[in-house]
Order: structure tokens, then sequence, then C-alpha cells
């Protein structure tokens, strides 16, 4: 809870130097939407610098557990422990038995990724209330179960790093994404809440906010759709989803003093007029 | 190991302003744990041999460039000693700034002097380095900017003039400097630290970090890693991007601490 001005400070205690810089041996993750290709990217970036990695599905659609045993593997093949959770993340039974589970096999979270991506692109007209609680449940009430399910463990740890991706379009427009781009900006606000209601626990609460990126659903799953799209974009290129991984590392490994920030992995396309 | 080879920085030159102390001293520091050669650039020449003494000390290449970075001349010296003493510049790391010129008072107190000579500390130092580096990392076709602004370029401040113009001015600078040189290779991001106390007395005047939402104030070195991702390769995707490092100052509404009470069944 925030602390009141009336009762004695204390300052938190100080962190240490993490040895090597960006290393993440010894910790444990959980990486949500880990079949897609920004949960890829996280999962065996995060598992590259160190940590053991369970990866769970967004929704348990056959393609998707396929993908996350796939990414489950890979982890493997880079000699962490892992884990291949079939998991829907919009339902919070499922949610806790699965951090349950992620408990009870290495008796830790430190690191929760948030990493599903659940593109909806309709024009307004044709959204129906269930398409737009689709998305909703997909891009937002999915990673708000996670970080609450999460977050009893990681307050009891007096540590968490917790890294919510979300989409440019959280924060600039483009047609036929209204219930994406909502989802999405719902996701920013989530992080800054949270990163403030957690804030004297040692849990950090962070974004990572990627530009349309190679393989992403409606933008980059098309060659020549992503090409035009490529030619709109300041780098003339879609975001190699690694590069958010790595982002993902540099937060998981970073010393606390980084919380309730939206970083943007994005090559500049925010920020021009 | 792949991912944690991209954030070293194994041969890479790092011309470093403000090395002398504080923040600029443990980027410094942190540049050379990843491999770097350091080439700093300050004011005062004492402050900035015991950077290079530390830095050598923990095995890195150091070298040390007295300079006023609001002198165009010798921001241009500068930069032609580091490539003569290193052979190139991969990074520029602009954090040179500081001094509050006539903020805290009313505005009608500052004086002209007080303004332009802070904007030319503060802002105008960072668009003549940039300047000066930019044909070399233009023609090789690579190269890294990093500017350092403050949580004063995001938000306004309580008789704050300068200072917060100078830095609003640093994150936007930030942004037209990545747009336009991201595709000759050149990628370029701001860091905007919020309470990094340098002595007791300021650590003090911060209360410890009483009303900071993590309840402690930054440590120098918690800057360094944050300006190695950024200089690294593992920063490709970032480009015209601030990243606050404010312990959640800037994500906060205020240093309050207060949160609303509303129970679940009343809330509608």
């Amino acid at each position: 809870m925030p602390e009141t001005p009336t009762e004695e400070f204390v300052p938190r205690p100080n962190p240490q130097p993490n040895e090597p810089m960006f290393g993440l041996d010894g910790r444990a993750a959980l990486v949500v939407g880990g079949g897609g290709p920004l949960g890829r990217a996280a999962a065996t970036a995060l598992a590259e610098a160190g940590a053991d990695v369970a990866v769970a599905s967004l929704r348990a659609g056959a393609g998707e557990v396929m993908r996350v045993n796939s990414v489950a593997n890979e982890v493997w093949s880079l000699g962490r422990g892992n884990l291949a959770i079939t998991l829907d993340a919009a339902d919070p039974v499922s949610v806790e038995a699965a951090v349950g589970r992620v408990l009870d096999e290495w008796g830790r979270i430190d690191i929760l990724v948030n990493a599903g991506d659940a593109v909806q692109a309709t024009p307004i007209e044709r959204i129906e209330v269930e398409d737009w609680q689709r998305a909703v449940e997909a891009n937002l009430l999915a990673p708000t179960l996670c970080c609450r399910a999460v977050g009893r463990h990681m307050r009891l740890a007096g540590f968490g790093r917790i890294v919510n991706v979300a989409s440019v379009l959280a924060s600039r427009g483009m047609a036929n994404t209204t219930a994406y781009a909502a989802a999405q900006a719902g996701v920013l606000g989530l992080t800054r809440a949270l990163a403030q209601e957690w804030a004297r626990t040692g849990i950090t609460v962070n974004a990572v906010q990627v530009g349309f990126y190679e393989g992403q659903a409606g933008f980059g799953d098309d060659p020549q759709r992503a090409a035009e799209l490529a030619r709109m974009l300041p780098a003339r290129a879609l975001i190699d989803p690694a590069d958010a991984g790595a982002a993902v590392v540099a937060l998981a490994a970073d010393s606390g003093f980084i919380t309730g920030e939206v970083i943007a992995v994005d090559a500049a396309a925010g920020a021009r007029v | 190991m792949a991912v944690l080879d991209r954030f070293r920085l194994d041969d890479r030159v790092v011309l470093l302003t403000g090395a002398g102390r504080g923040l600029g001293r443990a980027a410094a520091l942190a540049f050379a744990d990843a491999g770097a050669a350091v080439a700093g650039a300050a004011r005062t020449a004492e402050q900035l041999d015991e950077t290079a003494a530390l830095v050598r000390e923990r095995g890195g290449r150091a070298a040390v460039f007295p300079t006023d970075v609001t002198d165009a001349a010798a921001v241009q010296a500068t930069v032609e000693r580091t490539l003569d003493e290193f052979g190139r510049i991969d990074v520029l790391v602009n954090n040179a700034g500081g001094g509050a010129q006539g903020d805290g008072a009313p505005l009608e107190e500052l004086s002209d002097d007080q303004w332009r000579r802070g904007i030319d500390l503060n802002l105008t130092s960072q668009m003549l380095c940039a300047r000066a580096v930019l044909p070399h990392m233009r023609e090789r076709g690579s190269g890294v900017i990093i500017n350092v602004a403050s949580g004063f370029g995001l938000r306004g401040g309580r008789y704050n003039w300068m200072y917060v113009s100078a830095k609003a001015g640093v994150v936007n600078f930030t942004r037209s400097l990545a747009v336009s040189y991201g595709p000759d290779g050149v990628r370029t991001n701001c860091i905007a630290p919020g309470i990094f106390p340098h002595t007791e007395q300021a650590l003090a005047m911060w209360r410890g970090g009483k009303y900071i939402p993590v309840g402690r104030v930054g440590l120098a070195w918690e800057m360094g890693p944050l300006a190695v991702w950024l200089a690294s390769d593992a920063a490709a995707g970032l480009n015209g991007e601030t990243i606050a490092q404010d312990g959640g100052g800037l994500s906060a509404i205020g240093p309050t601490g207060w949160a609303p009470v509303v129970a679940l069944e009343d809330a509608d």
C-alpha cells in the first residue's frame, strides 16, 4: 500500500549490481502468449540470459498449444529448465493453476512476461459486443489476471519483474483497430497503475510497446502487405521480435529503479509527427 | 548466450560528456565493464582523471579531454582527438548538463544571461556534440547517440524555467535525430533520470526517497546498465525513445503516496 506521510519512512533496501550485467542465472520466468512471435522471442532471450522459462499459451487452441510446445523445446535446447503450459489466460481458474504449477516445479516466479497479442482488425460497424469482449479478454484481461496471480508470490518474495508487451497502436491511431487499440491502451494503464500499487514491494511493472513486427497477424504475416506497411515506416522495416526479446531481458535484469515505464521498441515509428 | 553477446560493447568507442562525476562517471565504468573504450569529456580535468583511473582499474581503456561542451570549437577538437586516439566513435553520450540557472525563483527574477547559459549547457551542448560526431557516424553507416534528459523534460516543475525547457528540448531533439539519421544507421535515444542524489545533503533534501514511489532514491551505478543497453546492438529496435529511470515518478500523478479506497460493492 502507498505509504501515508504520517508513518515513519524507512527507505527500501538498495539493490546490488547484477553480475554479469544482464545475466538471469537462477531466475524463473513465466511467459504467457509464448507461442506467438513476441512470446517466442521473449522466452528464448530469457533462456539465453540464463533463466528457466515456463512457456504458456494465451488461448488453449490446438495450434497455439503446438507452438508453445515448440518454444518450450527451444528453451530446453538452450540448456535451461522449461515447462509448456496450456493456458486460457482470460480464465482466472486456469491462470491460478498455471502459476501454481510453476511454483510447484521451481518454487519461484521472478519474471512474468505478458507477451500475448490478439490482433483484431475490423471496421467498427462490424464489431459485435462479443468481438469487443474477445479483444479485451485476450489483450487486457489476460495480462491483468496473470499479474494478479503472480503478485501474491512476488510480494511474499519481495522481488518481481513484470513486463507487459503492448502495441504502438496503444498510443497512435490506425483505421480498423478500435477494439484492439483500446485494449492495448488499457495495457498501458494497467502497467502504470500496478507499478504504483506495488511500488514498495520490490516488484517493477513495465511495458514494452512494440511497433509492427515480423510475423504479426494482420501486419507482418503476409509478405506483400508487410512490405507495403514497411515503406510507410521511418525504418522502412518491421521490428525483429528478437529486439523486443532483448528489451524484456533488459527490464528483467534491471535493478528496480525503472517502473511504470512504457518503452517503445518501434524503430522511431512513434517518434515521428 | 547469444542475447548477452548483443549487450556487449567490445571494441566499441564511447565519447561521454560530463564524465567527471555522478551519473557520467557511473556510466563510464559500466561502459568499460561491457568492453568499450571510454573517451571522457568534462570541464574539470582532475575529476576526469579520477574517472579514467577508475576505468583503468577495471581493466578498461580510457582517454580524457577537458572540454567546454558549450564551445563549438572545443567540442570539434575533442571529437577529433577521440578519433586520433581510438580511430572511431561508436557511441556519443550527451550527459553533461545540470545547474539551476535562476530556477527556483519567480520568472521575473530570471535574468536573460541565466536563461541563455542554462540552455547552452543543457541543450545547445547536445546539439554541438551530435553535430560534430554525425559526419563520422553517417560515413561509417552506424552509430548510437544517447542524450540524457530528465523527468523535468517530460513534466513541468514549480518555478522551474530553464531546466524544464532545455530538457524538453533534449527529448524532442532526440526524436528528430532518430527519424532523420535512423535510415543512415544512427540510432538516437534518451534517458530521463529521476532523483539520483550525489551528496548526503541532497539525499537528506529528498528525504531518502520518501516521495519517490519505489521508496528510495536512484543509485548512480543503476544508470550504467541502461546506458549500456541503449548503446548496444540489443537496443537495435529502439530509436527516438526516451526511457525514464525514476523509481516510478513519472507514471505517478505526483508524489502523493495517496490512493483511493472504494468498496467494490459500492463502486458502480
